[in-house]
């Protein structure tokens, strides 16, 4: 008797394993028909290509579109909005019976920056392919877990492919019922999991004693973000049976996450057709070289970024990937205005990040970089620690730090240590801001 | 041929206890088609916005007030109910000056006041839909049309121009046993409901509400 089992595609949407020459041409095509209605549509496009003294006509290929296509940044959409009062910064949110609902960014840098929503975003829809490529599939169980910012309760993308969203906040109190349900539906997936609720997680099962690898036990994955993850909680959650797979925002066009082979964050091209410039010059930087990353969007027609300046530093990858998708991948290293120059070395929070976690006391990773000025002659730290993990003395915890991240960063080093309650209510809470000028 | 599988799941509070509640994308959106006719009598112009305060948990209760928004042809934006996002209540507030604010609870006055920003100045001119804990601080700000909103289990009783508390008829049969309200789904749904006591005490008024919607309105004494 032949079985009713239904096999299911190993990617959500084909165009993930389409071949470069196909995607090649699809983007070339796509770049066309979004530059043409962003200029129509989106006042600030327009401006920017006005200014420009560029045209939609002018964009007959890729090579066009690099040379010609003007930047942008979140600065012009600002200004756009406090000089126009447009809370839209200048897009096309008007579009009849298009927007569903507007969503802000965290916010982390200054006021949120609105993202309109249509039915399906960009974002929810790579997130489906991420969850897809994970092993979730109809019938099985998601934990979601956002903020209500990011686009309210409308979303439904997930549940259109039959996966049932199992809603929570991101808040250590929510932790019980997060175990709750993981033991009760026994989910498949989860995200978004940031640092501070694994550091809760990890609090809750020295606490009551619960077997970590008991309650995750169903999961296939679950979504890091937020910020970046560090080699303790890689090794923590894989203690747990736990495999993590790191998301970014690919520059508030749509999500970027890892697959399987974790070597680097995949940008679907059928969504965003993206770059990397000197961050300086804004010449053009080859793959595999660092870069700030520009993203379009080929797809949103709600927020249709032309090439937006994303202020973060990747190299990209677009040879095929060994999980069986085509489209390129980037490594991220950092933000570029989070970058400090101390006696001419590069530091950026992430490489700071793997040395904080290493102490105990200071595991949750809570630290600030003070920058007063791009270029420093001391690397000033503000760290925050845990007061109930206090080993010796907070002088011998500073001592301690001291070490180990002097010894690593070869620079002039100026330590300030803080209660780490203090540094959580910079929030919001999946983050705080890695760089203050005081 | 129909599946017993769930789209979200959210959760209500009664008695301090939290209980996952399942629901289908149908169920939302049918309450949301019922809850634009109280949403209605305050006659929001399209094109306004309208932001909703709440948590990602309680999608049961706000996914159909914000489905009711996009019915009426209102923009939707919205903030955690949380000290930590107050400052996303301001900042949404100074920037798209939205008509209504729904879904105000005590977290957010805490948040603005730690933030220093003044919450009647905040609220100033608009239609703010508070919780229980924050509606009396509310109430008492000039310049604010003060209304409720209530989470009665998975439904959300929501108060209209004319000043009545209504919850969704179609959908809940709400009845009173000793002073409490007691909840009855009344139509299909995945994880129904039968004799849910709500932990609050009120009663049902029986005269038609002025706003001309003929959903139950209840007049509420307070938690139980």
């Amino acid at each position: 008797m032949a079985s009713n089992a239904i096999i299911y595609p190993d990617v959500l949407d084909p165009i993930e394993s389409a071949s470069r020459e196909y995607l090649d041409r699809h983007q070339e095509a796509s770049l066309a028909v979004m530059c043409e209605y962003a200029v129509a549509n989106a006042p600030l496009i327009r401006k920017v290509w006005a200014d420009a003294g560029v045209k939609p006509g002018d964009i007959k290929s890729v090579a066009d579109f690099r040379e010609k296509a003007p930047f942008l940044t979140k600065d012009d959409i600002r200004a756009y909005r406090d000089a126009h009062n447009d809370p839209t910064g200048g897009m096309s949110v008007d579009s009849p019976g298009q927007t569903v609902s507007v969503g802000t960014t965290s916010g982390t840098t200054g006021d949120p920056t609105p993202v309109p929503n249509w039915r399906r975003t960009p974002a929810e829809e790579t997130y489906a392919r991420d969850h897809w490529h994970i092993g979730v599939r109809p019938g099985d169980h998601v934990c979601h877990m956002l903020f209500t910012f990011r686009g309210g309760h409308r979303r439904r993308s997930l549940s259109e492919l039959g996966i049932a969203e199992i809603c929570f906040s991101i808040s250590p109190f929510e932790i019980p019922r997060i175990v709750d349900a993981s033991k009760r539906f026994r989910p498949t997936s989860m995200s978004i999991f940031p640092n501070p609720l694994i550091n809760a997680f990890e609090q809750y099962f020295e606490k009551t004693g619960e077997d970590p690898v008991d309650v995750f036990k169903s999961y296939k994955g679950a979504i890091f973000g937020g910020e970046p993850l560090g080699d303790r909680q890689k090794a923590l959650t894989r203690s747990w049976g736990l495999e993590l797979f790191e998301t970014t925002s690919l520059g508030d066009v749509a999500g970027a996450c890892e697959c399987r082979e974790h070597n680097g964050f995949h940008a679907y091209e059928d969504i965003a057709f993206i770059e990397a410039v000197d961050p300086i010059t804004a010449e053009p930087v080859a793959d595999g070289d660092i870069g700030e990353l520009v993203v379009t969007s080929l797809v949103d027609r709600l927020s249709p970024l032309v090439r937006y300046r994303t202020g973060d530093l990747v190299s990209i990858d677009r040879s095929p990937c060994g999980c069986g998708r085509t489209h390129a991948r980037f490594k991220l290293l950092g933000r570029a205005t989070d970058q400090i120059l101390v006696k001419g070395r590069s530091i950026l929070p992430r490489e700071i990040m793997g040395l904080v976690e290493k102490h105990d006391e200071t595991r949750a990773n809570l630290f600030q970089i003070i920058r007063a000025d791009r270029e420093m002659d001391e690397l000033k730290l503000r760290i925050g620690y845990d007061v109930t993990r206090l080993k010796d003395s907070e002088d011998a915890l500073k001592l301690r730090l001291y070490e180990r991240i002097s010894v690593a960063i070869e620079v002039p080093l100026v330590l300030e240590l803080v209660d780490e309650q203090e540094l959580l209510k910079l929030g919001p809470p999946h983050k705080i801001p890695r760089v203050t000028k005081t | 041929m129909t599946t017993s599988h769930p789209d979200q799941i959210g959760c209500y509070t009664v008695h301090g206890k939290t209980q996952f509640y399942s629901v289908k994308r149908t169920e939302l959106d049918r309450a949301g088609v019922q809850m634009a006719r109280t949403l209605r009598s305050f006659a929001f112009k399209p094109g306004a916005y309208v932001l909703t305060v709440s948590v990602v948990q309680e999608v049961v209760q706000f996914a159909p007030f914000e489905f009711a928004l996009q019915l009426l042809g209102l923009y939707g934006t919205n903030a955690d109910l949380s000290p930590f996002d107050a400052g996303r209540v301001e900042s949404l507030a100074r920037q798209f000056d939205p008509v209504a604010i729904c879904g105000v609870g005590n977290e957010v006055l805490e948040g603005l006041k730690m933030m220093g920003h003044d919450a009647a100045a905040v609220f100033k001119g608009r239609t703010v839909w508070a919780r229980p804990d924050a509606y009396d601080a509310v109430r008492a700000m000039p310049g604010v049309a003060a209304r409720r909103v209530v989470l009665i289990g998975p439904a959300l009783a929501l108060e209209c121009a004319k000043g009545g508390l209504h919850i969704d008829g179609r959908e809940w049969e709400v009845v009173v046993d000793n002073e409490e309200l007691v909840l009855s789904s009344r139509q299909h749904r995945i994880d129904p409901v039968s004799g849910l006591k709500t932990g609050f005490s009120g009663r049902l008024t029986d005269m038609p509400c002025a706003c001309g919607s003929p959903d139950p309105h209840i007049s509420l004494d307070g938690a139980i």
